[in-house]
């Protein structure tokens, strides 16, 4: 098998549409900017499905860090909902002990935010991890986990990009694995595990917050209280079941106020480090004499990985606190009665997550992230019904969210419902890991540091795991790029970190990895070091050489659903023909499997998700 | 390596759309026409408007801060163990009428040009010496705001109120749109540059931001170009970028990579809305970087008061670069940004405010000293700072919360500095009870209720920069509702 794809059993429907492209006539294919509509399959049975290869690769794209020419061939075989099934039994990556790895084998190398980020890079991509047994022949399989999971850490935000948790590097890796563990779990559950994670608790200075002290013109910190309203959960106006705001004379009608935040602010009193393993004859351990003063020692303390407990004398237990009123709200016009911290976070949290806007909230977000910017109100509203209540009847089951999302006729067709203004904008982290993952990149030594750049990544890409700049995340939900997404009244979150820079940065950055990191490769600065992750361009470069038509055949296919148009086809074929030197430095086949790689992923139509 | 992180508030949340960009045939071709088809402005002068936004919400009420008085005793009782010793403030002292002669300013400003370390707090050089040199002004207790609202008709719900009050993103909106009513519209200097954008000869972007993704610059004809403070990159794979060798540099690669590359991200040319916003992006930021970088050339200007290497000073040092070479961009008006993160002060506030504003006073200090020094233009420059919120004047152990009204600074040659602009607002705690509630200005949960609207402020800039009396009201449509359009703080 020259290519990657060449012999695999499932290769039949695209080879007939080249022969049903071949028959048309020149001038059509070149003057068409739209993907031929012989690349769909049927529109029955698509839970079922898939019954191509180019939807297999298209459902991928939606629910891993990017398909592999094995990805698609596995899929084809055992279906949507055998592959589901699959996944959400993998074993859940981490990143924690990867972290321990490094400071146990390399003691003298400074372990930064960055090495946290070499592990998001080998689970994302899906290599061995040289941190477990095994390696190097441990590679995990929980790809629509991690996928969820980098969802969800743009959802509720925590950040290393902050003065406090910036070198906080095994409470960021662990609030990931939380994450991680909680992506198919229920939603309060997954709402109480990072209310309580102590990240979030420096994060968003809900540690260590005290009841009012009149005498000290002290209030209960606000900051945790609005965010996990506004961000976490419910979001600031009331929502219908489909996502679209309820509306009152024609304005919208907001979901609580500041009485409502200063309710909350009083419940999440008391909250101090978890005392694992403190030493009871120190300032370690936490107590009303040391709550302002206690907590880990180091980075790696265990307290950084545990939840946070209360210390009662703070918490505010002799307050009533006005919660969230709605329909159906169990809680008598929202107001908690007073009672312990552990006990009025239970409430608070039901109270929240019982709210009718968190399954359109909660859906529209994910939807966002793995599917559409702008799916329809029917869409949001299949996938909040089933927040709502699962087959079981049960609130909040994410795993079956997730499962709703993307087996969504919407998630499966869109792209021939709404051509014109389905998809998303792929994050720049999603292009790298596509890239990895479709060109089988592997680095010599198992640790993957192509995201430790310089200038940071996220100064190249707009983002980097877990580095928002606030916790309004790299971009907003509702963001819309000035221009015809604006005046058509669309959204499109990912464009906030399209900037003039970033336009120019991204596109620099993958053109290094293509252009310098092969197997092998000593080109570039840094592309043979022993992590760097190097793409394995041989594998396509005899082919490249002999029949480059073909070979952008196979690369729409893998990293574009089989969606390119024939124009673009048509542009990239010159292009690769133009290249006919053949130094030995610069070997034909190679130079145009670089070509092709980096004028796809910078193209407009590849950087769509459709 | 070591990364400064939050080098990302400035260079990577940043919307996309590239220098003048007139919209597509689908666009909203009314707003457009009308904006397009306005008086073209004809002016032969220069002039430049800076904003500084504050991210998070500057606690001004431990910005400038009472020495002495009722002041400085309710200051006291309110702030708790936040309250700033009297000893360290940096005194301000006002122009014969200039506003209340007791108060000073947070110690760190007082070095605006030493290194950056609290301790080096070396002589009055900073924000306390431009404004008793008259280079400076302070607008008191500014927010946004839909009607003028006392104490009783916020708390008797009887006057209607900006949405979202207290929340980050909504107020940032308000401050940079002057629309509390439609906080998701245009900026007030987007509106402007739409109006003014005639009057430049160059193609260059008239609004640049240095900063995030701002909403304050963005119009319905002009939005826009985002810009990293460092210097202008280029692309590899078809233009001259640092790493082009690596693919090859030869005219011939480029010219064919540059042939592919265009045609796949011709203008129009995609079948999908997202594509083509996303061929738009890229096509533009190419368009203007060529512009931008042939006007500044490749080599940093060397400025007599040194710009330090922090997140405010690497931005305003290339606002600077930016404003040297207006001639060679074609400018006679240009609308800058720049931003800072971190003033979301709930915790730690004393640490993380000292070291905010220190930077904050070296950068705006090195700024003024290169537009007046160096470049002999002060009085055509002004700078202005704005942030999402004030903080609650009630504390929260080491922080304080979301608040409302909020001090701010204007800098430059053209300002009527040395004086406090409206009114210092109580800073007594409230007290249910007492007569006035003992602050009237607190809306009951710690928040001060601002007496001049965000769009006072912003016309009185606006002005300055020469928009006309008949178009203030196009710009601020809320304007009329407050009692002055002019605060008077600009010559």
């Amino acid at each position: 098998m020259i290519s990657r794809l060449r012999g695999a059993p499932v290769l039949s429907s695209l080879l007939a549409i080249a022969a049903f492209l071949a028959m048309l006539p020149i001038h059509a294919r070149a003057q068409s900017h739209l993907p031929d509509a012989n690349f769909h399959d049927s529109f029955d049975g698509w839970a079922n499905g898939p019954s191509n290869d180019a939807d297999a690769a298209r459902f991928l794209t939606q629910a891993t860090f990017g398909p592999t020419a094995a990805d698609i061939t596995h899929l084809r075989v055992i279906g949507y909902q055998g592959w589901l099934n699959e996944q959400f039994a993998a074993t859940a990556s981490t990143q924690t002990q990867y972290l321990d790895w490094v400071s146990n084998t390399h003691p003298d190398e400074y372990l930064s935010d960055d090495t946290r980020l070499e592990i998001w890079s080998i689970n994302a991509a899906g290599t061995a991890d040289p941190s477990r047994a095994g390696f190097p022949n441990n590679a995990r399989t929980d790809q629509l986990r991690q996928r969820v999971a980098f969802a969800l850490s743009e959802i509720f935000v925590v950040s290393s990009n902050s003065g406090a948790l910036r070198d906080e590097t095994w409470g960021l890796a662990d609030y990931y694995d939380l994450l991680a563990a909680d992506a198919f779990v229920n939603y309060r559950q997954l709402l109480e595990d990072v209310t309580k994670h102590p990240v979030m608790g420096i994060y968003l200075s809900s540690i260590q917050n005290q009841k009012a002290d009149d005498a000290e013109n002290i209030h209960p910190d606000e900051n945790y209280a609005r965010e996990v309203m506004q961000l976490f959960s419910v979001g600031l106006n009331k929502l219908d079941t489909d996502g679209t705001p309820l509306l009152s004379g024609g304005q919208p009608i907001a979901t609580y106020d500041q009485a409502t935040v200063r309710g909350f602010a009083a419940v999440f009193t008391g909250w101090d480090w978890n005392n694992a393993g403190c030493d009871p004859n120190s300032y370690d351990c936490c107590s009303e004499e040391t709550y302002f003063y206690c907590g880990p020692n180091d980075r790696t303390d265990v307290r950084w990985r545990k939840p946070m407990q209360p210390v009662e004398v703070y918490h505010d237990n002799t307050t009533d606190k006005q919660l969230l009123n709605y329909s159906g709200a169990t809680l008598a016009n929202g107001v908690l009665p007073h009672s312990t911290a552990q006990s009025e976070l239970t409430s608070a949290l039901d109270n929240i997550s019982r709210h009718p806007n968190v399954g359109p909230f909660i859906a529209t977000r994910l939807i966002q992230r793995l599917v559409t910017s702008n799916p329809t109100p029917a869409y949001v509203k299949r996938v909040a019904l089933v927040f709502n209540a699962d087959s079981g009847g049960v609130r909040g089951n994410l795993k079956a969210v997730v499962k709703a999302i993307l087996l969504d006729p919407e998630a499966r067709y869109g792209q021939w419902q709404h051509p014109d203004t389905f998809g998303k904008l792929r994050e720049p982290l999603l292009k790298a890991t596509h890239l990895w993952r479709a060109m089988a990149g592997r680095s010599t030594s198992g640790r993957v540091a192509n995201l430790r750049t310089y200038p940071g990544i996220e100064d190249l890409y707009g983002q980097a795991p877990m580095r928002s700049p606030t916790v309004f995340n790299f971009f907003k939900p509702d963001f819309r790029q000035p221009g015809e997404i604006t005046t058509r009244g669309l959204v499109s979150p990912e464009f906030q970190i399209l900037s003039d820079t970033m336009a120019v940065e991204t596109p620099n950055n993958l053109y290094h990895q293509v252009f310098c990191d092969y197997t092998g490769s000593d080109s570039c600065w840094g592309s043979d070091d022993p992590a760097t992750l190097q793409l394995d361009e041989a594998a396509d470069a005899a082919l490249a050489a002999s029949n480059p038509a073909q070979l952008v055949d196979e690369y729409s296919l893998l990293l574009m659903s089989g969606q390119m148009s024939p124009f673009m086809r048509s542009v990239l074929i010159t292009r690769l023909n133009a290249v006919q030197d053949d130094p030995p430095d610069r070997p034909l086949g190679r130079t145009r499997v670089q070509h092709l790689l980096y004028l796809i992923m910078n193209s407009p139509e590849y950087s769509i998700q459709k | 390596m070591h990364v400064n992180r939050r080098e990302f508030l400035r260079k990577s949340i940043c919307a996309a759309m590239g220098g003048i960009s007139l919209y597509s045939a689908l666009g909203n071709l009314r707003l457009v026409a009308a904006a397009a088809n306005a008086k073209p402005y004809s002016l032969t002068d220069y002039k430049a408007l800076v904003c500084v936004f504050l991210y998070g919400g500057n606690d001004a009420f431990n910005t400038i801060v009472p020495i002495s008085g009722q002041a400085r005793t309710d200051y006291v009782v309110s702030r708790g163990g936040l309250a700033l010793p009297a000893a360290g403030l940096v005194p301000l002292t006002p122009a014969s009428g200039g506003g209340p002669t007791n108060y000073g300013l947070h110690p760190a400003m007082k070095d605006m040009t030493g290194t950056v370390d609290a301790d080096n707090v070396a002589g009055n050089a900073g924000l306390g010496s431009l404004f008793g040199g008259g280079k400076a002004a302070i607008v008191a207790n500014v927010g946004s705001l839909l009607y003028p609202t006392s104490q009783a008709q916020y708390q008797n719900d009887t006057v209607p109120l900006p949405p979202q009050l207290y929340s980050h993103d909504d107020q940032a909106n308000q401050w940079q749109t002057s629309r509390a009513d439609d906080a998701n519209g245009t900026g007030w200097g987007g509106r402007i540059a739409d109006l003014l954008h005639s009057a430049n000869s160059g193609q260059a972007p008239m609004s640049i931001t240095l900063g995030d993704n701002n909403r304050f610059q963005r119009g319905l004809i002009v939005n826009p170009y985002a810009m990293n403070p460092d210097g202008v990159s280029r692309m590899n794979y078809h233009d001259n970028g640092d790493e082009c060798w690596i693919g090859g540099c030869d005219g011939s690669i480029r010219t064919a990579n540059a042939a592919a590359y265009n045609a796949l991200v011709a203008s129009g040319t995609q079948a999908n809305v997202l594509e083509r916003a996303y061929a738009d992006a890229s096509r533009r930021s190419i368009d203007n970087y060529q512009v931008v970088a042939a006007a500044i050339g490749d080599t940093p200007p060397t400025w007599t008061t040194p710009f330090q290497n922090t997140d405010l000073g690497r931005q305003l040092q290339m606002v600077a670069r930016l404003i040297k070479a207006r001639s060679a961009l074609g400018m006679q008006r240009q609308v800058f940004f720049v931003s800072a993160g971190a003033f979301d002060t709930h915790n730690t506030q004393l640490t993380d405010q000292n070291q905010n504003l220190l930077e904050m006073s070296q950068a705006l200090k090195a700024f003024y000293d290169a537009i007046n020094v160096d470049l002999q233009i002060a009085n055509s420059v002004t700078t202005f700072t704005a942030s999402d919120f004030g903080r609650s004047l009630a504390v929260n152990e080491d922080g304080t919360d979301h608040g409302w009204g909020s001090h701010h600074f204007v800098v430059g040659g053209a300002v009527r500095g040395q004086r406090f602009y409206g009114e210092m607002p109580s800073l007594a705690r409230y007290d249910e009870g007492v007569p006035l509630n003992g602050n009237p200005d607190d809306t009951g949960g710690g928040q001060i209720i601002p007496k001049i609207a965000v769009d006072q402020y912003s016309a009185t800039l606006a002005s300055w920069f020469d928009v006309a009396a008949g178009d203030l009201p196009t710009v601020f449509p809320n304007l009329g509702r407050f009692n002055s359009a002019n605060l008077g703080f600009m010559t």
